[in-house]
């Protein structure tokens, strides 16, 4: 079960999927998906378009019935229960608001099919208004509102009902680069609020890595890794995961020996170091290496240690930083590598001649 | 477009605007000449036929049956035309073209076949020729225009906003009346008056599924039987002004309605 160390454990889990299963036609959308999702967390699942993320979303929405496998919410099985008798609410892609309805209204909707009196229901309306900032606009239509203010009523609506969990599918696709960025802190903000279980998909490794506590990346139907941020980033457990989240080199090579957890492998006749991540690398197999462009250190002299020379092939100049190509061998011509370094320290580097060199830890030597 | 053939275009449309109007306007002149005979040249005005119209308790008693009938039928078509759009929805399924093919197969038969098979199966159903006949036979013939326009609407649904009412607690049918009905509003407003008029409108399915009491277009009919007379322009003309006046209404408001689109992300 993917639970993460030091994390509630499964008893505590809000909802866990077993060995779930969802086809469509020819195509397997999840493949035997097996997750729990802890109380209180900000999980999003990430992903190219079709690797089955929105389509476990739906599962856990009710709007698809698993094919194989169960579906636990607070202990109790849903996985037959339609959505409208599950404990759990979505704000949708497009928001899906109703047109002819008030933001109040919109607001109040699922609290009325609740049955609850209409002092309870005005109640709750105004205090949800009130928490998203959406005080002045009870009274107007939804397509009197802008983008980011329905899908601040997207998310009231959703949240009325007071859900043990939150489904949000891509809610900030259709903002604007701006205000997306804006929108990403005030659903941050919302979430240690209302201190709710949000699970968010995305297709966005930034956003994901800006908003999540923690982050299942899925492809083909299967999750690939689930972890922190940090953890995905830091240390991809596949090459697929080392690709789709941030950018990286990959250094192939064959393993040439593994001596205190630090595995040398052969890059095109160059020795280089890194950590295997979930597996024995076996002498001479051959293995694929994961490392990020700002953890390559250049130097201008040759320092201690397993520095190896290489040559700068171009540089590009990006404000923040400076974006390198290597080239490695005394000459060049050997593998490439991109490099981010500050502009300070690409400035010092004057010589197209230099040392490469990084921490072993930083190389995540993948099967 | 040069400047001839601008020209051209507009004499071309002019010329189909006069063609068309010239026939109404004729018969709204001659409802004002104070003379038995139809025809030019009219020497003297006179409203008397408008006064003998309104003070002819048969016409307002026709009048009547007919708008009870028109409204009695749209309502059959309404439901009936709604499930069917439903039940074909815009989702794609095998047997579906043949399914909309039988729906829409009323408004494409021959109205004097259909008004004959109709005064049959009525007769099998032993309907007595009247009210009920009618009102049953208009709804039949009315179904197909409004399962088109709810269709059309309905295609324009976005799924989520059903799939939201169903996640806020609301089970199939609660979701159906709560959020695609109000969806549904301006096709159903368009429809409706649309039905009305046609079945306002309609002689062939009245005549044949009809008892004594006639409808309007009926009586008109049977009117000219005896004669053509002023009266007959009078009562045309009433009719032309009120079927127009709730014609355009409807256009206005459902075109209004139908502002009010799905405002999702933008």
């Amino acid at each position: 079960m993917n639970t993460l160390p030091g994390r509630a454990p499964m008893e505590h889990a809000v909802v866990r999927l077993e060995h779930v299963s969802k086809r469509f036609g020819d195509t397997l959308a999840v493949d035997d998906l097996d997750l729990s999702v802890p109380s209180g967390q900000f999980v999003s699942f990430l992903g190219p378009s079709g690797c089955g993320k929105s389509t476990t979303l739906r599962l856990l929405g009710g709007f698809e019935r698993a094919d194989r496998g169960r579906i636990v919410l607070d202990g109790e099985d849903v996985t037959d229960i339609p959505p409208n008798r599950r404990d759990v609410n979505m704000v949708f892609q497009d928001y899906a608001l109703f047109p002819h309805l008030t933001v109040a209204r919109n607001i109040a909707f699922g609290l009325e099919l609740k049955g609850e009196g209409r002092a309870a229901i005005e109640r709750r309306t105004a205090e949800l208004l009130a928490f998203l900032e959406l005080g002045e606009f009870g009274e107007r239509k939804p397509d009197e509102l802008s983008g980011g203010q329905r899908q601040r009523v997207a998310l009231a609506r959703a949240l009325a009902r007071d859900p043990k969990l939150l489904l949000l599918d891509e809610p900030l696709g259709a903002l604007d680069a701006r205000l997306r960025a804006q929108v990403q802190l005030e659903l941050k903000d919302i979430h240690r609020r209302t201190g709710k279980t949000f699970v968010f998909v995305t297709h966005d490794q930034e956003e994901a890595l800006t908003m999540s506590d923690r982050i299942v990346v899925m492809n083909e139907g299967r999750i690939e890794q689930d972890g922190t941020p940090e953890e995905l980033y830091l240390r991809p457990a596949s090459r697929f995961v080392a690709s789709f989240v941030g950018e990286t080199n990959f250094v192939e090579g064959t393993v040439r020996g593994t001596d205190g957890g630090v595995t040398t492998i052969d890059w095109h006749g160059i020795d280089v170091r890194g950590v295997a991540r979930g597996f024995t690398p076996l002498e001479n197999e051959p293995v694929t290496g994961a490392l990020r462009p700002e953890s390559v250190v250049l130097h201008a002299e040759k320092p201690p240690g397993g520095a190896f020379p290489g040559r700068i092939a171009s540089r590009l100049f990006k404000g923040s930083r400076t974006t390198v190509s290597l080239e490695a061998g005394p000459a060049g011509g050997g593998g490439r590598l991109l490099a981010y370094l500050e502009p300070e320290l690409a400035e010092r580097i004057e010589e197209d001649r230099v040392w490469i060199d990084w921490r072993a830890e930083r190389l995540s030597i993948l099967p | 477009m040069t400047r001839w053939t601008r020209v051209t275009m507009s004499v071309i449309f002019w010329a189909f605007v006069v063609y068309l109007f010239v026939p109404l306007v004729l018969m709204i002149l001659m409802g004002f000449k104070d003379s038995k005979f139809i025809g030019f040249p009219i020497r003297s005005w006179t409203l008397e036929w408008y006064v003998d119209v309104f003070r002819d308790t048969e016409v307002l008693g026709v009048f009547l049956y007919s708008a009870a009938i028109a409204l009695a039928s749209t309502a059959i078509s309404l439901v009936i035309g709604t499930w069917c759009a439903v039940l074909i929805g815009p989702r794609r399924f095998v047997g579906r073209a043949a399914l909309f093919a039988l729906v829409c197969l009323p408004a494409v038969i021959p109205g004097i076949i259909s008004a004959i098979a109709l005064r049959i199966y009525a007769r099998l159903l032993e309907i007595e020729p009247g009210m009920l006949a009618i009102v049953l036979g208009h709804a039949v013939h009315n179904v197909p225009f409004v399962a088109l326009v709810v269709l059309a609407r309905l295609a324009t649904l976005p799924a989520s906003h059903v799939e939201a009412a169903r996640d806020l607690g609301a089970d199939e049918i609660v979701a159906f009346f709560r959020v695609t009905v109000p969806y549904l509003r301006p096709a159903l407003i368009g429809a409706s008056v649309f039905c009305m008029l046609l079945s306002f409108d309609d002689f062939i399915r009245s005549f044949f599924l009809g008892g004594y009491q006639p409808t309007l277009p009926v009586l008109i009919f049977a009117k000219l039987r005896s004669g053509m007379s002023p009266e007959i322009n009078a009562i045309s003309t009433v009719v032309l002004v009120l079927t127009a006046v709730l014609g355009l209404w409807a256009e206005r408001s459902s075109r209004r309605l139908a502002r009010t689109k799905p405002s999702g992300a933008a």
